[in-house]
């Protein structure tokens, strides 16, 4: 049986890892406080997969980016999915070979579906995870491209009708109003995909402790659920998330977390060491 | 989990050869190795290859692409000659471990390296019963044996998936590791110096890890 997952994700603007509070951003740290006071590598040990979007507000300075997905993936043992801004497949194809399994796209998918296309003809579609930011005006829920700067004509449910002739293999659902609120996720969201839309769902916006991922996970249309909220989770909060959602008895991937440290550096004989 | 062993054995770290052939994410595989403090290097050159006594075999993308690359480089060759002569040993990881099969039906029937009798094919439709292909996440992977590549392992553990394509468990003999996806294939094997995933070990957290471990231990 497949399982399902916990996804962290980590937005970053030109070279810092930033909070984000319906589509605020604060800036966090950089790579070095991330890996330094967050030890992400062992907190990524909690996670089943890891999302890094570059939201640069600014100009993007792809390389500088790809140097950071590199590096994160470096001390990551989980798939990676990275994102923002992507155009073209030479970066598509960059971002995978700097140690990305998959990549996200939002704007590209309203903007030229026949880039969509090429990529998912060289990377294969289950490489492609179609990010859609989603507001919720009077009753509606209306799609937002652009950072959620610009306004779609269409509604979730009308977009969702457009993605199934889109060759993506999951789609990452966000709402722009729960995000960095920590209140849960956004209610409603999910009854508003189409029942024969069969990709796999990640759930976004909101989740501010273990309960939010329960009531996620256990909605059957739900796949993954992701925070963004760098400081809700840090610690050892998002590890014993996890411990209580394998307490109920919950389909997550299980790994001994305790050997980690044995294996690090198992190879590394005294002579080795002291030479 | 069985009781782990303690590394004051080792002598030395072991020095991993990384095959490059133009196909799949080596970064991560690398990575992995790194971590458990072995040695690695990223190699294409076939003399090289001949020589190594540690390869890995990764591999992103179609069978026939991927056998293409391997022969238009005599990287095939070299493969041969290490595993059968030198009784180097080999892991090959998702594609790479197919590419050790008989032949393969993806994108046109092609040979494979015929390390192994096996032969990959595309999940059964019949069988998938509205399963997706490909065959994407976390599954539960059962184990026969506890020895060798399976050392320290209990009888089911999750690892990472992302394939279209599988191979049965029919005609091999040697231990191995079974997943069910609509039919039972080939999650892992070992057949004395060779050893194949279906899976990624680099992306399947410390199950992998130790799986990678035992294969440098072995």
């Amino acid at each position: 049986m497949l399982k399902k997952r916990v996804i962290f994700t980590l937005l970053y603007d030109d070279g810092f890892f930033m909070l984000s509070r319906n589509f605020r951003l604060q800036k966090v740290g950089d790579l070095k406080w991330l890996k330094k006071n967050y030890n992400f590598s062992k907190l990524s040990f909690s996670i089943d997969e890891l999302v890094v979007l570059d939201v640069t507000r600014g100009k993007r300075n792809q390389d500088k980016f790809l140097d950071h997905v590199r590096a994160l993936s470096e001390e990551c043992f989980i798939p990676i999915a990275a994102g923002g801004g992507i155009q073209d497949i030479v970066y598509a194809h960059q971002l995978i070979s700097n140690g990305a399994d998959k990549i996200v796209i939002n704007s590209l998918i309203s903007q030229n579906i026949k880039t969509v296309q090429h990529i998912a003809s060289e990377l294969g579609s289950q490489c492609i995870i179609a990010s859609v930011d989603v507001k919720k005006i009077k009753n509606d829920f209306i799609v937002f491209t652009e950072n959620g700067t610009k306004r779609q004509t269409f509604s979730l449910d009308d977009y969702f009708y457009k993605l199934m002739n889109v060759p993506v293999g999951e789609v990452y659902l966000n709402s722009v109003d729960r995000d960095g609120t920590a209140q849960g996720y956004m209610q409603g969201l999910i009854e508003q995909i189409p029942g024969n839309y069969k990709l796999p769902i990640i759930i976004s916006g909101g989740a501010g402790k273990y309960q939010h991922f329960m009531e996620g996970i256990k909605n059957e249309r739900v796949d993954a659920v992701s925070t963004a909220h760098l400081f809700n989770f840090v610690g050892s909060s998002l590890k014993e998330a996890r411990f209580e959602l394998l307490n109920e008895g919950l389909a997550l991937a299980k790994w001994d977390m305790s050997i980690c440290e044995s294996m690090q550096g198992f190879f590394e004989c005294e002579s080795n060491t002291k030479g | 989990m069985g009781a782990i062993i303690h590394n004051s054995m080792i002598k030395s770290p072991p020095k991993v050869h990384l095959i490059d052939y133009g196909v799949g994410n080596l970064w991560s595989v690398a990575s992995a190795i790194r971590y458990l403090g072995a040695k690695v290097d990223i190699i294409s050159d076939p003399d090289k290859i001949s020589n190594s006594s540690i390869l890995i075999l990764p591999g992103v993308g179609s069978f026939r692409k991927g056998m293409e690359a391997l022969r238009n480089n005599s990287i095939d060759q070299a493969i041969l000659h290490a595993v059968r002569d030198n009784d180097s040993k080999i892991l090959g990881i998702c594609m790479g471990m197919q590419l050790m099969g008989s032949s393969g039906t993806e994108d046109g029937q092609t040979l494979g390296l015929g390390l192994i009798p096996n032969t990959v094919d595309r999940f059964s439709k019949e069988k998938l019963d509205g399963k997706k292909v490909p065959h994407v996440g976390f599954n539960e992977v059962n184990f026969n044996e506890r020895s060798g590549l399976f050392r320290d392992f209990s009888t089911t553990h999750d690892f990472y998936f992302t394939h279209s394509y599988r191979m049965l468990v029919d005609g091999l003999n040697g231990n191995y590791a079974t997943c069910s996806y609509g039919e039972t294939f080939l999650a892992a094997f070992q057949v004395d110096n060779i050893c194949g995933t279906q899976f990624h070990p680099e992306k399947s957290q410390t199950n992998g890890i130790l799986l990678l471990r035992n294969f440098l231990l072995n």
